[in-house]
């Protein structure tokens, strides 16, 4: 049987579901955290041995989709056929939720209530008669706290029991025209009028929540126009700090060495084949492991994160922001995505569902992977380690960089879509404050440390046997002789590239190869450039420093300071991996917003990298780098095009107005 | 006193009866209605800022821009 999860946004139904299947999805203490469908076989202890698939749908505050995540939910209830509906309750704000409840009870589908956080309940002294409300709903009502696992086998026995039965309404919406707005919003509020009778029969609250508490002063700090944003900088650079610069190269330290006695003891092995040894203890160990040896430093930034979603402070930080994000054009939920992007592009663009506002929601997702992923950690790593002895002021610069293209993209965006007044409101639940679980947060890591050594194992690895290979041989199959490296089949697809990359000052095949494989996943810039380079300890800048230093890193890439930034910003601002542009595709819906992003991201990185070396080498040097001339005029082009297809949208824009004002002259 | 006033000069901690609601935007009226804020329910604020607030609605806080909260009449 398939049980689906229903219930309001941040309601628990997640927790719930990961605590049933034992699966990890993402949880957090906001609303709109899932916004797909998720389906997993619930384990025998909670079934009994009745094999049911437990769905995991996006939160709904009813049956009528306001976001593009509530309609998933609402479709799915309506027209799947579920055999049985746990209908997730905040407990806490059971007026609300009973009127989403109480439009699943006229399905016919067997409901079973879960009134959840019941320890907050608890806590508060709010008495809910459950056996009471079971008794007007007609369905079975069952405190549960999710977190705790409290509960749950009698829901799940409660939902098996139900199995094949159907479900008798409390109450039936009258019989109206469903297209009639004005009738279908009486009919709502005459739904509400009976939850609110159902409600003060059933509980019993002893703080009233109009009172103020503890933690509307604490709101009161931060979401305080200054005083927040300043505190959410600190967080974020706090986070940074500790994974990328001090926890995260300590742990990564010890991590290398025993790579690099790994590698050295497969070399061993393979002495009597040289060729073999090079592809795969350089290749294959090698390049791997130089992926490898930067989990650390994304492992704790996972941790942190999670522990931030955990406690309730990503809804502050979206009404904090959404003045600013407002001024161009996006929506303070434009945060969510964002932050959730330090970890991956791909979730982070599947969070625009939650905002409203088409525009604000496609201009997100092509903005939002500007903010460096985990997969771009270890290239933010290996740069700042090799040309700028691990100062912190990389990876900071890199974040804060990422999000005033965010800013300057979404003017942007706004000046070439011919921004038209629209009120564009916001709101946004402001959820119970809690202390994030130390146990999720670990769990969570665990999760994406998982994730990452697989794609290591997998995608990174066969990219750099590729790499290796075609590095390793000419187009004759014959080995490349030392020396000849420039006629490798790497080098030859990668030099005409490389060409078009001297204005930014790294016109090498090498780094050519890299950029390009980097789209494949981003951990691969990292992955080729130590096979290219027969680099592995990247991050151990002091083990360098004895045998060369990373000098020798930097003197191998025949790169400057300012160059290797430049080379670093141009990774980190071009378009994402293909998954990530994949996932652009599916939430957009729409091919020319599609390609305007990986135009835009294209043309972002190549100015933002143009634009380091050329100044940065005037400044340090006194005279522009060379392709000065070249680049400026590409970047011309650029804009050129950028202007062109701004003219048309206006123009079609207008064209579009004027056609309303005609409907609508004609109408009158 | 019956003059209608907005939630934006609403004062703090003073429950109010909603007594229309205007966004102009009527799939946003039907979210609020939907969030328990619809005329005759009771509305607190809780906070103002300079272009946002926090209100209760039923036992739930939100945060929302002045854009929205003026278009609420009480």
């Amino acid at each position: 049987m398939r049980i689906a999860f229903a219930g309001n946004p941040n309601s628990g139904k997640t927790t719930m579901y990961n605590a049933l299947t034992g699966r990890s999805e993402k949880v957090g203490n906001w609303g709109g955290v899932t916004v797909g469908m998720k389906e997993y076989p619930i384990k025998s202890e909670y079934t009994g041995g009745t094999e049911a698939i437990a769905v995991d749908l996006p939160g709904a505050y009813s049956m009528s989709p306001f976001t593009p995540e509530e309609g998933i939910t609402s479709e799915y209830v309506r027209d799947e056929h579920p055999d049985a509906i746990v209908n997730i309750v905040d407990a806490t704000n059971l007026s609300r939720s009973l009127f989403f409840t109480t439009q699943l009870l006229e399905l016919g589908i067997p409901v079973v209530v879960a009134l959840n956080k019941d320890d907050i309940n608890q806590k508060e002294g709010t008495k809910i008669d459950e056996k009471s409300l079971s008794q007007k709903l007609n369905c079975p009502v069952i405190k549960t706290t999710a977190t705790e696992q409290k509960g749950l086998k009698d829901v799940i026995a409660a939902a098996v029991a139900l199995n094949g039965k159907s479900q008798k309404a409390p109450y039936l919406q009258a019989d109206i025209d469903l297209h009639d707005k004005n009738a279908v919003d009486a009919e709502d509020r005459k739904r509400f009028g009976y939850v609110n009778d159902l409600v003060k029969n059933v509980e019993e609250r002893a703080v009233k929540s109009s009172e103020t508490t503890k933690s509307d002063k604490v709101d009161a700090v931060l979401t305080n126009p200054i005083v927040g944003i300043i505190i959410f900088a600190a967080v974020m650079f706090g986070v940074f700090w500790v994974s990328q610069t001090w926890l995260g190269p300590l742990v990564a330290d010890w991590l290398v060495g025993y790579i690099n006695i790994f590698q050295e003891w497969v070399a061993s092995q393979l002495e009597a084949t040289p060729l073999l040894s090079t592809i795969i203890a350089d290749g294959i160990v090698g390049g791997v492991g130089a992926v490898v040896g930067f989990l650390p430093l994304v492992m704790i930034m996972y941790f942190l994160i999670a522990l931030l979603e955990d406690c309730g402070y990503m809804a502050r930080v979206s009404a904090v922001m959404d003045p600013i994000f407002k001024r161009v054009g996006l929506s303070g939920k434009s945060v969510i995505p964002i932050v959730i992007g330090t970890g991956c592009g791909v979730p982070a663009i599947m969070a625009c569902r939650t905002i409203r506002d088409e525009r604000e929601r496609r201009a997100t997702a092509m903005l939002c992977t500007f903010i460096p992923c985990g997969a771009k950690i270890p290239v933010i790593a290996l740069f700042a380690g090799a040309f700028f002895n691990g100062a912190a002021w990389v990876s900071t610069v890199s974040y804060f960089l990422g999000l005033a293209l965010i800013f300057l993209g979404a003017l942007l965006v706004k000046a070439v879509t011919g921004y038209k007044y629209r009120k564009s409101f916001f709101i946004m639940e402001f959820p119970k404050y809690k202390v994030p679980s130390l146990g999720f947060a670990f769990k969570s890591m665990m999760e994406r440390a998982k994730a990452y050594i697989i794609k290591a194992a997998t995608i990174i690895l066969i990219c750099n046997l590729v790499v290796q290979l075609m590095q390793t041989y000419n187009w004759q199959f014959q080995v490349v002789e030392e020396g000849m490296e420039n006629t490798s089949i790497l080098a030859t697809i990668a030099s005409p590239f490389a060409f078009l990359l001297i204005p930014l000052g790294f016109g090498a095949w090498q780094l050519a190869a890299a950029a390009i494989t980097g789209f494949i996943a981003k951990e691969n810039v990292v992955g080729t450039l130590a096979v290219c380079y027969g680099l592995t300890s990247f991050i151990d800048t002091e083990e360098l420093a004895l045998t060369g230093g990373a000098n020798e890193v930097a003197a191998a890439m025949g790169l400057t300071t300012v160059s290797a930034l430049a080379y670093l910003f141009f990774n980190l601002y071009t378009p994402p991996c293909f998954a990530a542009i994949g996932s652009m595709n599916s939430e957009m819906k729409s091919r020319g917003w599609l390609w305007s992003a990986i135009g835009l991201q294209l043309c972002t990185g190549y100015a933002v990298a143009f634009l380091v070396n050329q100044f940065g080498t005037l400044f340090t040097t006194g005279s522009f780098a060379s392709g000065f001339i070249p680049g400026l005029i590409a970047i011309a082009l650029m804009v050129l095009v950028v202007v062109l297809i701004s003219r048309k949208i206006r123009a079609h824009f207008d064209e579009e107005y004027s056609l309303h004002q005609a409907a609508k002259a004609s109408k009158a | 006193m019956e003059e209608n006033k907005n939630l934006l000069q609403a004062d703090l901690g003073v429950t109010y009866n909603v007594k229309k609601i205007d966004t102009e935007d009527p799939d946003m009226n039907s979210f609020l209605l939907r969030l328990g804020c619809y005329e005759g329910e009771p509305v607190t604020v809780v906070s103002k800022k300079k272009k946002s607030c926090v209100v209760v609605i039923k036992e739930g806080r939100y945060s929302m821009d002045n854009l929205l909260a003026e278009a609420i009449i009480i």
